[in-house]
């Protein structure tokens, strides 16, 4: 019997940055950068575990707009291209480092670009394939997402809600093949009454911050280390700070040591312009290519070169670390509970790898020690924990987000607030078309699917996060606008049976996600 | 998603800069046709100008469209942005304008000034007079929208938009959702309520179980249901 329970959760998502339209779209790169350094490393480092016989559980978000453009045909063949391009680079850079302090790193990079390229072909350039191979094996517990991570708290119409989480459901089971048993609601956004939506579609646990469980009422007897029923029985999970902070944090957490890699220092911004020309944007734009030379170092601008061995057994060091204090902790509370704690570890996906470059050795070593080197804590998923322990307190969750002061002012305040007008207005017309068209056919159905399209691209949270920072907006506020006013001109159209063919034909090639969506989910349909 | 922000913002500077640099060589083929202009030294930015020559970003992005300001639907919508404050916006029609005026008098509009009135509805059926509290915020003359402070977490508040009259009185134009805010420390609901997964046993009350605890909580739950009181779920059509 073990002492205690760790539940690795890594969220993978990205908002839908596919864009027909254009060759060379930057923000498309946030995909691609995503599977360089992110996905097919994770993905690498469970072939090896497979491989090596070792055991391990982790849970996965991947959220439907991820899925879409990993499934995406176009998005696959510029991957190929932006693979090739970077290999090639990597295969100059070797030359070009021989004899210096970074040629060790200049073969870690062709190495890993290589192998991306064989990764990405192996699975048919598929890599949701991969994933789902994974879990067939029961090695992942694959969960979803909102459809376009919307921010459910915030949407004022039921049925949006139920929209954004069947569409998500239908697309998940699609490409996953079987139901997923439960959510990462996005931002771990929660308001009471969400759980009585993901009841209605057969969700049966999510993930919350630790105030979601600790405010709850009635006061949960064993904190965050048990999960609550909320009063219509779906479970919540709550997030463990320690464990968070020792990862999270970039200054005290780990991915801020001294012999990481430093993700502030690219050639594609340090070397010289004719050299690396080809490799950033046609436009003669600096970009990250991804490779980086050096290390954190410290607090200084005068960085050393990155030693990746030196880098891998600081990993190993962390991973130990980690592993010692969940030890330490899962004794602790074992004591004061009648079963095993579980320490509930969420994280974004990309902080593996593409911010922490290290994150997936880390994750790699972590799994290998708690496999080989201790007894006390096992590795399980939320689903798995319901199974062994069906008994759990009730009590409703405290609305709550994981997002800055751990409610809803990121997405809701002086940058973004103007946008919910707007998408409120949308879904209340988009649930009014649901149902006064419930029985329309031919063309009108798919003018009606293509405006539930872009009223759910509208709504990922992804854009109010952008404009939040206040940095950088130019894009997300495009996006929000562009998509409303698709909506609104579609709405018009349907309502007045005067739709555009041209215009219903462009937005269905520029906006293709969810081919199998059913505008119906927003007159409160269960998928 | 948030760790791409540094990526973000590296790429908008750049953009920035090649912006910059690129409009130079814009001027420059122009000026090259007047070579007695160009004839002084070039600065920096131009030398550089020569191998950047290229457009910046594609230049065939669609424009950005205009939303409209208004629906035309009569609505004031309240959202909770944390333990502390709300939100409303609010949009009132022409027709709606005419009816109040029509039912009072024509000269309101001048006589009398918007206020928000903010009622503290918690755990009661609100009907417009039986608020436990309500406190009112003075409003700019053309706003529609306005963050509202409120005093305490883990209270149920709504809001009207209306007009106060020289002589105290209120009139409500609209009247919006209730919303609920989250609470910021620990319950102090210590009776505990176990339930076995989905419900398939028995629901078993453990822990301090007096009738009068679980007549509070049933009073309560009968008052503010679940999905009712919480922002995220004023349904307009309810």
């Amino acid at each position: 019997m073990h002492t205690g329970y760790l539940c690795l959760i890594l969220h993978a998502h990205l908002p839908y940055v596919r864009h027909p339209e254009h060759e060379n779209f930057l923000e498309e790169r946030w995909l691609y950068e995503a599977i360089t350094e992110t996905y097919i490393p994770l993905i690498n480092a469970f072939e090896r575990l497979t491989g090596e016989n070792i055991p391990f559980r982790l849970t996965m978000s991947l959220s439907p707009t991820l899925i879409s453009m990993l499934t995406d045909g176009l998005l696959q063949e510029r991957y190929i291209k932006h693979i090739d391009k970077l290999t090639e680079l990597s295969d100059r850079e070797l030359d070009r480092t021989r004899n210096t302090a970074f040629y060790s790193s200049a073969q870690m990079y062709q190495n890993l670009f290589r192998s991306c390229r064989d990764t990405f072909y192996r699975y048919d350039k598929n890599l949701v394939q991969a994933f789902k191979k994974f879990q067939d094996a029961g090695r992942l517990e694959i969960i979803t997402c909102g459809a376009t991570h919307g921010f459910l708290p915030l949407m004022m119409n039921k049925n949006a809600v139920r929209a954004q989480v069947n569409t998500a459901i239908e697309l998940h089971t699609r490409h996953l093949g079987r139901r997923p048993e439960g959510i990462w609601l996005p931002e771990c956004a929660y308001t009471p009454g969400i759980d009585a939506i993901l009841k209605e579609s057969g969700i049966k646990f999510f993930i919350m911050d630790t105030h979601g469980i600790l405010f709850a009422s009635h006061r949960p007897r064993y904190g965050v280390y048990a999960p609550i029923f909320c009063p219509s029985g779906v479970a919540a999970f709550g997030r463990d700070t320690e464990s968070s902070k020792q990862v999270w944090s970039s200054n005290e957490g780990y991915p801020g040591d001294y012999q990481y890699r430093e993700f502030y220092r690219d050639i594609g911004h340090d070397l010289d312009f004719d050299y690396i020309k080809p490799y950033i944007h046609p436009d003669g734009i600096r970009i990250h290519t991804g490779i980086k030379y050096f290390r954190i170092t410290g607090r200084t601008e005068q960085k050393e070169p990155y030693d990746p061995v030196a880098a891998m057994e600081k990993a190993a060091t962390h991973a130990g670390n980690f592993m010692f204090n969940r030890e330490v902790q899962a004794d602790y509370l074992s004591g004061l509970m009648d079963r095993p704690p579980i320490i509930v570890a969420p994280y974004d996906a990309e902080l593996f790898g593409h911010w922490w470059f290290e994150g997936p050795q880390w994750l790699e070593f972590l799994i290998k020690k708690v496999h080989f080197d201790q007894e006390k804590i096992a590795m399980i998923t939320p689903g798995d924990y319901l199974k062994l322990h069906g008994y759990n307190q009730v009590a409703t969750p405290c609305a709550s987000s994981w997002g800055h002061k751990g409610y809803n002012e990121v997405w809701l305040c002086g940058n973004n607030d103007w946008i919910y007008r707007h998408l409120h207005a949308a879904s209340d017309r988009m649930e009014w078309l649901a149902g006064q068209f419930y029985n329309a056919d031919g063309r009108r159905v798919r003018a009606l699917n293509q405006a539930a399209r872009e009223l759910l691209l509208a709504q990922s949270s992804d854009w109010a996060f952008i404009m939040s920072t206040g940095t950088m907006t130019e894009y997300a506020i495009r996006r929000t606008k562009t998509h409303l006013d698709n909506f609104i001109r579609l709405f018009d159209q349907i309502k007045e049976d005067r739709i555009d063919e041209g215009t219903l034909h462009y937005l269905e090639y520029k906006n293709n996600i969810f081919p199998d969506i059913d505008f119906r989910s927003f007159g409160g349909k269960i998928a | 998603m948030t760790l791409f922000l540094p990526v973000l913002i590296g790429s908008v500077i750049v953009l920035l800069l090649a912006l910059v640099l690129f409009y130079r060589p814009a001027f420059k083929t122009v000026k090259a046709r007047k070579p007695e202009i160009l004839a002084d030294t070039p600065t920096f930015a131009e030398e550089y100008s020569v191998e950047l020559a290229e457009p910046v970003r594609p230049k065939i992005l669609d424009p950005v469209p205009e939303l409209p300001r208004s629906y035309g639907m009569d609505r004031l919508v309240l959202m909770v942005r944390d333990p502390y404050w709300l939100y409303a916006y609010w949009e009132i029609t022409a027709t709606k304008m005419d009816e109040i005026s029509s039912q009072f008098s024509p000269g309101l509009w001048e006589s009398s000034r918007t206020v928000l009135r903010v009622y503290d509805v918690t755990g009661i059926d609100f009907n417009g007079n039986n608020a436990l509290c309500s406190f009112d915020c003075s409003l700019g003359s053309n706003t529609d929208e306005w963050y509202i402070s409120v005093p305490s977490a883990n209270r149920t508040y709504c809001v009207d938009i209306g007009r106060v009259l020289p002589d105290g009185s209120f009139i409500t134009i609209l009247r919006s959702n209730p919303v609920t805010t989250p609470r910021d420390s620990l319950s102090d609901r210590f009776d505990e309520e176990w339930m076995w997964i989905e419900g398939l046993y028995f629901r078993q009350q453990m822990g301090v179980s007096s009738p009068l605890i679980i007549e509070e909580l049933a009073e309560r739950m009968g008052r503010l249901p679940i999905g009712i009181s919480s922002p995220g779920f004023y349904n307009p059509h309810e």
